[in-house]
């Protein structure tokens, strides 16, 4: 038996796949992962698809609300009160939008099944400081400087997904005063 | 593994359909341990030839535990177990069951749940109405029974008024599955318990519509059907055990003294997988996947059997 390295909370994404059987097709992503979901976009049937991304007003029901993620929030919810049991879900961008649209859409009744989360765009982490909770986006490097707390913290690869984000525990928790060396995040 | 017994008295026997005898049970001792909805115990009752071990679904509500009610319905080709409960088992008799377990829990996070009954597959949902009103749940209770046989409890679930919809099909009214299972919003799943043909087609039809697995929830208890006798071969203890055409495998080791974990006695747990050394199996359980049955090293012993006339086990 192979033991595996890696810790099991951390998600292992996919390149999302048509579900033909759905009966929405709803697409979700920020603009720099268009790419990864527009031909899946492109092939489905025009009246079964919705396509939503962030800051684009064009794509929300409501122009203003649509540039934030609370706006896009709001309208996804919309979109899912009326939705099919056959819906599917298909969502591309940070890591952290990921998991924030997921559990989204959890709270409106799917189930993840039903939701494809495509490869983060970047390596860029949020973090969860389990000091004083925190949260930090798009955290890049190892040890971190907790902007809450302001401890150095180490960023495990252990993920907690009702945050969207990886968990920081002080590195130097015996001596503060010891600075260990920063490593870029694989 | 061993399953703790716990020694119950028959308190009372109530037919509750022309072919269901209602059956509440009392501990002889104390009280009894809470379950969860749709959990079942099995009954061990003291047959003529060997002891008969049968898993029935709680129907009564979870929150007492001052006693169990289990419904069991008489089945034409009956092994012997439905048999016993409705012709010998009186009031006052003592018995021997398992502690609850439960592998058709509801999903609480569902925003409503659709249950489809058929025929004495009304059982678990007994259990779960208590709770899921309790709840303030939304639900829908769709039952099909044939009135001349097993509707069951049909008084009380009109009750429920607009959340209940009951099909007789002695007076030619049926349920719609396309119908009942469109229009359906996200969050909400579908359990099913019934006959195996009932549950293939909510299954089927639900897929059909684009229904993701992970909403469909069934409990497909079977008791084991008879088969040809063959003889299994246990290659840790030597033994060699004959087994019947009317008894499961689990049975007939049983009866010779092996002990092997389970929980369901009907395919569906994977309590008694059980290594297969050499022979072929026809399987009839509900657990193991396409691929596990095509590699043919393991076996439920409680529902399926030899493919050929022997069978060598890892026991």
């Amino acid at each position: 038996m192979q033991i595996d390295p890696s810790i099991k909370s951390r998600p292992k994404y996919q390149v999302p796949v048509l579900v033909g059987s759905a009966r929405l097709q709803l697409f979700i992503c920020e603009p720099a992962a268009r790419d990864q979901l527009m031909s899946l976009h492109q092939q489905c049937e025009p009246e079964q698809t919705y396509w939503l991304e962030v800051g684009d007003p064009v794509a929300c029901d409501s122009a203003a609300e649509s540039c934030t993620f609370e706006g896009l929030a709001a309208c996804l919810q919309r979109r899912l009160a009326g939705a099919p049991v056959a819906t599917r879900l298909y969502v591309a961008g940070s890591e952290a939008f990921l998991w924030d649209v997921r559990n989204q859409a959890l709270a409106a009744g799917l189930v993840d099944e039903q939701i494809q989360l495509a490869p983060p765009v970047s390596r860029a982490r949020r973090l969860f400081c389990t000091h004083c909770y925190t949260r930090m986006e798009g955290v890049e490097t190892s040890p971190h400087r907790c902007s809450g707390c302001g401890r150095l913290l180490l960023v495990r690869d252990h993920f907690a997904r009702l945050h969207g984000a990886y968990v920081g525990v002080q590195i130097n928790a015996e001596d503060p005063n010891e600075q260990p060396e920063q490593e870029v995040l694989q | 593994m061993s399953i703790d017994s716990i020694a119950v008295r028959v308190a009372a026997i109530e037919p509750v359909a022309p072919l269901i005898r209602e059956f509440r049970l009392e501990a002889v001792e104390g009280g009894l341990p809470p379950f969860s909805p749709g959990s079942h115990i099995q009954v061990a009752m003291p047959g003529e030839v060997r002891e008969i071990r049968n898993a029935y679904s709680l129907c009564s509500d979870p929150a007492d535990t001052t006693g169990y009610t289990i419904a069991v319905r008489l089945q034409e080709n009956s092994r012997g177990g439905s048999q016993f409960m409705h012709t010998r088992v009186r009031v006052g008799d003592r018995l021997s069951i398992t502690p609850p377990a439960n592998f058709f829990a509801p999903v609480w996070q569902a925003r409503k749940h659709l249950l489809v009954a058929g025929g004495v597959g009304i059982t678990p949902f007994i259990s779960y109405l208590h709770e899921l009103e309790r709840q303030n749940a939304e639900f829908e209770l769709h039952h099909l029974y044939r009135g001349t046989q097993t509707g069951a409890y049909c008084a009380r679930l009109q009750q429920l008024g607009t959340k209940y919809f009951g099909y007789d099909s002695d007076n030619e009214v049926f349920c719609d599955l396309n119908q009942l299972l469109s229009n359906r919003e996200p969050g909400t799943h579908v359990y099913i318990c019934g006959p195996e043909p009932l549950i293939e087609g909510v299954c089927a039809t639900a897929r059909e519509l684009g229904w993701p697995d992970s909403l469909i929830h069934y409990e497909a208890f079977a008791a084991p059907e008879p088969g040809e006798p063959f003889k299994a071969q246990l290659a840790r203890s030597g033994k060699a055990v004959e087994v019947g055409s009317d008894e499961s495998l689990l049975e007939a080791l049983e009866r010779e003294g092996v002990t092997v974990p389970n929980l369901c006695r009907g395919g569906v747990c994977g309590q008694c997988a059980t290594q297969v050394v050499d022979g072929a199996v026809e399987h009839r359980d509900d657990f193991l996947s396409a691929d596990e049955k095509a590699s043919g090293t393991c076996i439920m012993p409680c529902v399926s059997r030899a493919a050929g006339n022997h069978l060598t086990l890892d026991l």
